[in-house]
């Protein structure tokens, strides 16, 4: 089946009716996905949105409950989740989801807030035809031609998207575009090639034993400490907690927060086990290539290059992966 | 600028070797064409891996903190915007002359996507104000560049239009506070958003917070602003932080008679220190 590109409009305004329809799109001047209403300024051709998807099940900003204090102490959870369609999110995009979900839905404990969210996600990817100089994607294990936990793929023709229905959300996606799709397929596009490649293979061996390699004492110089690369990040999922009060009225918050913050690891006392831009990274490196691939057994690296894109130092995790492979271990 | 980069890589390769400095901060290659990364030469064998061309974006200025307690002299390139930065850091308590050596580079502006970077389109100080040594000959510095013409653009709209421009700005801020780490005179030890359950900065992102957020910095470097528009450049969300920063350096300039910040290492700031013959229209 086939969704020809001058329908795209009709089609996504034939998805508002299962929920609220979310595209990349350009919000005065910042690339990212944006609700979609009728002649909004979609673009389903970039190749990656600056800001990622993960706001949609993880926001910078989550109000948890209002509570009251005093005498007559009272709690009231707040529950904003809806029906979402995640539409045009890339493959990198979707694997990042999928990282998102291990931390926040396996395991003892399961977050209600990221649940609720997720439950109610209607993935719709589109694989990538392009890629940007940034993107790496497939050396950290992501096929730009695929998207295995999308409950749609949208695969690029000449003149727009073969539709592959992977799971019942899906096909739910398709019963709401009925009139809109061709029949028969499109000629496919071949799936993006991206230059940048780099090789997990020596990382994955030896990066265990090297926590207090000298590699870190260089690789950190040029950061100048602020969180760009872990809010552009689709992965990162660090946050922190605390009220907004009014008087004896107070909201419950959650909001992102950044390992490359100096206050981040600080404890009562001011003792500070992270004291320096070295810690912080080796510590964020650590965690993508490392930590998260013993308890999880994937990177937390998606490949998508953001960080790459908008450090403003210019610092290149790519070729942190590189340095790692290429140093000298006992 | 090749001439240039081989004469600073030559010149570096001695300062290390004859043990005048410990490091030398310039900047260094990335895989990609056009783009740089801040390079530390702590080797006279280093010197060989620094680069210098038209996408040298980055102020370097603020890693020579890195060096501020030790007991060495630190060698870092330093064109216009470097030069006034390391003088506001001197001025500002921060770092001591004596433990630089700054290397200076003329500079006829750096390229962004293909033609010259915004936040070199108005500089005034395309030669470094202060330097040891020169590398490459004086050029020719721009004449009036229309440095407060957006300024005086946004001051022609309406109040309620001004403020409806900056909410929808800050609306887009994600908070990441790169604009502070990368400002030369946002310097202090430690940032009030910083600070341990003062309450000062709530941490939503939303444009109420984000907005005490940017006027707070924007106030606190009104004075001390070098416009070397490093916080706008890194600014991963676009916001034209200098249009912000040049408005409140046009009124201290305007109402205080004050010179250019990062002029000199010594020049006191209109809103740092006391004068019996300032303004009081308000009092």
């Amino acid at each position: 089946m086939e969704l020809k590109k001058e329908n795209l409009e009709k089609a996504l305004t034939a998805l508002t009716r299962l929920g609220k329809v979310l595209v990349p799109g350009v919000v005065d001047g910042v690339k990212k996905f944006v609700p979609y209403a009728a002649g909004a300024d979609i673009d389903l051709d970039m190749v990656n949105t600056t800001l990622p998807p993960k706001d949609v099940l993880f926001p910078q900003t989550q109000k948890m409950y209002r509570f009251t204090t005093g005498p007559d102490a009272a709690f009231e959870e707040i529950s904003d989740a809806e029906e979402q369609i995640l539409f045009g999110a890339r493959p990198c995009d979707a694997q990042s989801i999928d990282c998102l979900d291990k931390v926040f839905l396996s395991g003892e404990y399961t977050d209600a807030y990221y649940a609720d969210k997720r439950g109610k996600l209607t993935i719709v990817a589109a694989a990538c035809a392009k890629a940007a100089p940034t993107c790496f994607c497939r050396s950290m294990g992501v096929d730009p031609g695929g998207a295995p936990n999308a409950d749609l793929l949208l695969a690029p023709t000449a003149g727009g998207w073969n539709l592959h229905c992977q799971s019942d959300k899906g096909k739910a996606v398709l019963e709401a575009l009925s009139g809109l799709l061709e029949d028969a397929d499109g000629q496919a596009l071949p799936p993006a090639q991206p230059e940048l490649v780099v090789d997990m293979a020596p990382v994955a061996e030896k990066i265990s034993t090297m926590f207090e390699h000298p590699i870190w004492d260089e690789l950190h110089r040029p950061c100048i400490g602020c969180g760009t690369c872990t809010f552009v990040c689709p992965t990162c999922y660090c946050f922190e907690m605390g009220p907004e009060m009014h008087g004896a009225e107070g909201t419950e918050m959650r909001y992102w927060d950044s390992c490359m913050f100096s206050e981040y690891t600080r404890m009562a006392g001011g003792h500070n086990p992270r004291p320096s831009a070295k810690e912080r990274l080796r510590n964020r490196y650590l965690h993508k290539l490392s930590y998260f691939v013993e308890r999880y057994g994937q990177t937390l690296c998606v490949g998508c290059g953001r960080c790459v894109e908008k450090c403003p130092a210019n610092l290149d995790i790519s070729r942190a992966i590189e340095m790692i492979g290429e140093a000298k271990t006992e | 600028m090749s001439d240039v980069q081989n004469t600073l890589r030559d010149r570096v390769r001695s300062l290390l070797a004859e043990g005048k400095i410990s490091c030398f901060i310039g900047w260094g290659p990335t895989r990609f064409k056009d783009r740089t990364i801040p390079k530390f030469a702590n080797k006279p064998e280093d010197a060989g891996e620094l680069v210098y061309n038209e996408h040298c974006l980055s102020n370097l200025a603020k890693y020579a903190l890195d060096f501020q307690f030790s007991a060495e002299v630190a060698g870092i390139a330093v064109r216009g915007c470097e030069s006034r930065a390391i003088n506001r850091l001197i001025a500002d308590g921060r770092l001591t002359r004596s433990k630089l050596y700054l290397v200076g580079i003329p500079c006829e502006g750096m390229l962004e996507n293909g033609s010259t970077a915004e936040k070199c389109a108005f500089c005034r100080h395309r030669n470094p104000v202060v330097y040891d040594e020169l590398i490459g000959e004086p050029v020719a510095e721009q004449e009036n560049p229309p440095r407060f013409e957006q300024v005086l653009e946004l001051e022609s709209a309406s109040s309620e239009d001004r403020y409806d421009f900056w909410q929808r700005e800050f609306a887009k801020c994600i908070r990441c506070y790169a604009c502070r780490n990368a400002c030369p005179a946002c310097n202090c030890m430690e940032c009030y958003t910083e600070q341990y359950r003062t309450g000062w900065q709530g941490k939503q992102a939303n444009t109420l917070e984000n907005s005490v957020f940017g006027f707070t910095r924007a106030y606190h470097i009104g004075d001390r602003c070098i416009e070397c528009g490093e916080c706008e450049r890194v600014c991963p969300m676009g916001i034209p932080l200098m249009k912000l920063n040049r408005k409140l350096v046009k009124d201290v300039e305007s109402l205080f008679g004050s010179e250019e910040s990062g002029l000199s290492d010594d020049a006191s700031h209109a809103l740092g220190c006391y004068d019996k013959e300032d303004l009081e229209e308000f009092m």
